[in-house]
């Protein structure tokens, strides 16, 4: 067990090096979220609409577009020098390459999100500080859930032509219901509304995640071996 | 080819009963009280929602014996059903904002049932355009198997969504833990309608099937010296 | 018969004509594409 989860992290690792000793990835994904921010906040008319309607829905389009950059990626390196057959013949299992790519993911995307979220309190005037705690959950729960899948299918559609147009098109239905759980619960948490008003979509959350972590780890030796 | 054959009679008969469901429904079903006429687009529109939940159950089953078994009937099972249940999608999703629009005042809301139903339909068109973009069988076999299965607990997360949040699509009556609370010949027809159109389902299942199969034993055949089991119906 | 509630008779007759066309259309499609074979 505990030599299963040091391969996956050395997977994960090696991935993360790579990442951010370039850099050009995440630098994108962070620029690509300032801009969008930036745009979303001139977007709007300030007398018309306040910031704290629009405010969930503009988080998590950039969440999204920034998870769906990373998941992009995330088997590309291996298709440069068929390193992905020299990562299929190291003497680990299958279920650590997913994880270890899963978690590296996760770090990624958890990265952007990270920068991008004081920014986005900052530019949208959102107190979010007393929700922190709760909100860092939604986002963490909701992330795992589409980047799970998303992990999946990047494996296979990194193979096929179209890759970059296929993956959104494969995950979309799988991204909609933890997003739409995570803008309802991100509406709640904003506009100051109870805890226990989220604590079914909390719910759901996890449950997504558990089941489709669980299931995704069950599959993922099927995407990949010959 | 015997299968092919078999699918057209099943297909024309159930077309032939659908006439009938047809006739039954608009003529001879009582209309409900408060949402008029309109309501019997119901007849309609949830076993066509059945199917495409059943097809769409039955891409994950194969999904799962293929990649379990790695029979390739599983995998031409998938790719018909899941072209089936396309088809049954697209006439869940037009008749229910037909539908929408008189009772609910709106052509369409995002309110759960509907908008992962529409999530549905986009799972077909994946699970299509995937295969499209695979050119290997058994890659292709292996990837579809893939996405099919992660479709099942989607749609188990659409249907616990339901009960879990209150929304404007009508609970359901039928498939609910107390007995059905339709009124007699309402769910006389309503019983019907399922029944044929699960005939339809395999009348389209079994000639896609049959479509795949051919394919294979003519490509198999080569283009020389013409096929040898490839079939007239 | 008793009342017959609103008179929306037209989304009805458009959902049935819907339906059918789509069905319909699909079981011609497979007629044809396995009678080319």
């Amino acid at each position: 067990m505990a030599e299963f989860v040091r391969h996956a992290w050395s997977v994960a690792r090696k991935d993360l090096l790579v990442e951010f000793r370039s850099r050009t990835a995440i630098l994108s994904a962070v620029v690509f979220t300032v801009l969008v921010l930036m745009v979303f906040n001139f977007g709007r008319d300030p007398t018309a609409v306040a910031a704290v309607d629009l405010a969930p829905s503009i988080l998590w389009v950039t969440f999204t577009f920034a998870a769906m950059l990373a998941l992009n990626r995330a088997f590309q390196l291996e298709l440069e020098n068929q390193a992905l057959e020299g990562l299929l013949l190291a003497p680990i299992s299958r279920g650590s390459i997913y994880l270890g790519k899963l978690l590296a993911n996760l770090i990624f995307v958890g990265v952007v999100e990270a920068i991008g979220l004081p920014l986005f309190a900052l530019f949208f005037n959102v107190r979010i500080l007393p929700v922190i705690l709760p909100l860092v959950g939604v986002i963490g729960l909701a992330t795992i859930g589409f980047v799970a899948v998303g992990t999946l299918f990047s494996a296979m559609t990194v193979r096929t032509r179209f890759a970059e147009l296929l993956l959104p098109v494969l995950l979309l239905p799988f991204m909609i219901p933890p997003l739409i759980w995570a803008v309802l619960a991100t509406a709640r948490l904003l506009a100051d509304r109870p805890l226990s008003e989220i604590t079914g979509w909390l719910k759901m959350l996890a449950a997504y995640d558990i089941v489709f972590v669980g299931l995704a780890f069950l599959l993922f030796p099927a995407t990949v071996n010959e | 080819m015997r299968l092919l054959r078999a699918g057209r009679w099943i297909t024309a008969i159930g077309l032939v009963l659908l006439a009938g469901i047809y006739v039954r429904a608009l003529a001879f079903t009582p209309i409900e009280r408060f949402q008029g006429p309109a309501q019997k687009i119901f007849y309609v529109h949830v076993p066509a929602a059945w199917c495409a939940m059943l097809a769409m159950g039955l891409v994950g089953i194969a999904g799962i014996l293929y990649l379990l078994l790695k029979d390739p009937r599983f995998d031409r099972f998938g790719e018909a059903s899941a072209e089936v249940g396309t088809v049954f999608s697209l006439v869940m999703l037009t008749t229910g904002p037909i539908w929408a629009k008189p009772i609910w005042g709106t052509w369409w809301t995002w309110d759960a049932r509907l908008t992962l139903t529409l999530f549905l339909f986009l799972l077909f068109i994946g699970y299509l355009v995937l295969r499209g973009a695979v050119t290997e069988p058994s890659l292709r076999a292996r990837y579809s198997a893939v996405l099919g299965i992660c479709g099942i607990p989607l749609l188990v997360f659409i249907h616990l969504s339901v009960y879990l949040f209150r929304t404007l699509h009508p609970q359901p009556i039928v498939l609910k833990p107390s007995a059905p609370s339709l009124p007699g010949p309402m769910l006389v027809t309503l019983l019907m309608s399922f029944g044929v159109f699960t005939l339809l389902y395999v009348g389209f299942v079994v000639q896609r099937y049959a479509l795949s199969y051919l394919r294979e034993q003519l490509e198999a055949a080569g283009g020389t010296g013409g096929g040898g089991g490839g079939g007239h119906a | 018969m008793p009342e017959a509630g609103p008179a929306n008779a037209g989304y009805m007759v458009a959902a049935y004509i819907a339906a059918a066309v789509i069905l319909v259309s699909y079981a011609v499609l497979l007629y044809r594409r396995t009678r080319k074979l």
